[in-house]
């Protein structure tokens, strides 16, 4: 049950009360009304900031959290508790969104200000992400409300008179390091945990695996181009060329042999010496006319060299000629 | 709208960069809009807040923020938890805000500082609340670092009093 709520029975016309997350209200009216049939008793409220009204049930103002203004002494326990160096902010994020929603429904005044000054705490140590600034803006914006209504002070002079407690004069704020907020049995942050999770997942196998997997798909794509290149040229003409070193690469791969394509141990390029065990047949199942085609026209190379290269290239040659 | 009226006199060179100031902070219009007197009977030291009542012969539109420029020290507040020292005063939402020039001598001296002033006080006028980045304007005027910075807002104040001034507009 919220810090006041003990006493909203006597809840009158004309009281101030706090409903959560809105600010400081005044009660306007206590009537009955029938809703569905039901006769119910309704408490409406008018927002000081801007006049917004809302009607709660009577039977459902506890429960929601409503409370009255804060006194003289509790605002004098606020500022004793924001004066105090109890600088021990919650570094688990979740665990601090929560307590500090808790705060904020339910703390009553104490609660806004130990949403504020645990904030500002953590705001020594990093700056605030978005959504907790914007939190912060929020707390002390009920805060410097609540303040005000219980002291009967303009809202500027409550929100100085908070802020000379947690910014003294002439002081400026400390630097925070994560070590001073470890708790005791925790590590520095209390992510390494999870920090060590993702590196064991991130470990070496999962390094390794996706690159092979990219190499092999990367490899079996070039190269199922490449080896179907060199198997033309092979079939082509394998002794023209002349280039040692892949001819070597090629000829084991598609020469046939069973031993020499394992132990390269490159499945796509194991797969196409085992296709091409039956060379001859081979280029004709992967269906590629065009590529078989050059052999052929290669064998009628002197024949009909028009064939061979790109016509607008071609054309010029001859005219050259 | 922001009007900035001189209590005392002052360069008018100094006040169109102030008002070049104030115009890139916040991104509305800025203007020297006169001069007024000090009311009697106010002390040596100002009272802030009794000089944001009782001066008269501003005129302004509904939504302008008037900022009121003095040369003269205005005195420090009693707070329930201390005292504030005051180089400027504005109620919350309210339209009228004073700053001061001293400790400095004139505003050519100490531009940035009471520019800066002249920012946080405004912003409070749009509602603004002060913040935890020591660089913006809305950070506490009394801890030393303030009067180093420059006068600008950071990031979240600046959209917060955009939003504000949007919605302000009548």
């Amino acid at each position: 049950m919220p810090e006041g709520s003990a006493s909203l029975q006597q809840l009158a016309v004309g009281d101030r009360v706090v409903y959560p997350n809105q600010g400081v209200c005044r009660v306007t009216a206590i009537d009955a009304k029938e809703v569905a049939g039901q006769k119910l008793v309704f408490v409406t409220m008018r927002r000081e900031e801007d006049g917004a009204v809302v009607m709660v049930p009577q039977a459902k103002v506890v429960a929601i959290g409503v409370r009255k203004v804060a006194g003289p002494e509790d605002v004098k326990a606020v500022f004793a508790f924001l004066r105090s160096d109890s600088d021990k902010a919650d570094l688990d994020w979740k665990q601090r969104a929560r307590t500090n929603l808790d705060r904020m429904t339910q703390g009553g005044i104490l609660g806004l200000a130990e949403v504020v000054k645990d904030l500002q705490v953590l705001s020594e140590l990093r700056p605030l992400p978005t959504k907790e600034r914007e939190l912060y803006d929020n707390a002390r914006h009920l805060l410097v409300s609540e303040v005000s209504a219980a002291l009967g002070t303009a809202e500027v002079n409550a929100e100085d008179a908070i802020d000379i407690v947690l910014f003294p004069p002439g002081r400026e704020r400390p630097k925070r390091t994560a070590a001073e907020f470890a708790r005791e049995g925790e590590d520095d942050l209390g992510l390494e945990g999870d920090l060590l999770g993702l590196d064991g997942d991130l470990d070496l196998p999962s390094d390794e695996e996706p690159a092979s997997e990219s190499d092999e798909e990367s490899s079996s794509e070039e190269g199922g181009e490449e080896s179907e290149e060199k198997e033309s040229s092979e079939e082509s003409a394998p002794k023209k060329r002349g280039r040692p070193p892949k001819a070597k690469a090629d000829a084991p791969a598609e020469g046939g042999e069973p031993a020499a394509p394992k132990k390269r141990g490159r499945p796509p390029k194991a797969k196409p010496p085992e296709a091409e065990g039956a060379e001859p047949a081979a280029p004709k199942k992967r269906g590629r006319p065009p590529k078989p085609k050059p052999p052929e026209v290669e064998g009628a190379a002197p024949a009909a060299p028009k064939k061979r290269g790109r016509p607008p290239k071609a054309k010029p040659a001859e005219t050259e000629d | 709208m922001i009007r900035v009226v001189t209590l005392d006199p002052f360069d008018d060179k100094q006040l169109a960069k102030l008002n070049r100031t104030l115009y890139t902070a916040f991104g509305v219009g800025s203007e020297h809009s006169g001069s007024a007197e000090v009311p009697p009977g106010l002390g040596d030291p100002l009272d802030a807040e009794k000089l944001l009542d009782q001066v008269k012969g501003i005129r302004a539109y509904q939504d302008d923020k008037v900022l009121m420029l003095t040369a003269r020290k205005l005195k420090e507040r009693e707070l329930p938890s201390g005292v504030a020292p005051t180089q400027g005063f504005a109620r919350q939402g309210k339209d009228r805000a004073v700053i001061t020039l001293q400790p400095h001598k004139d505003l050519e001296v100490g531009f940035k500082p009471v520019a800066r002033h002249a920012l946080h006080q405004l912003g409070h006028l749009w509602e603004l609340h002060h913040c935890l980045d020591p660089r913006c304007s809305m950070y506490p005027p009394w801890t030393p670092s303030f009067s180093q910075g420059e006068p600008i807002f950071c990031t979240f104040c600046r959209e917060k009093s955009e939003q504000k001034i949007r919605l302000a507009k009548s």
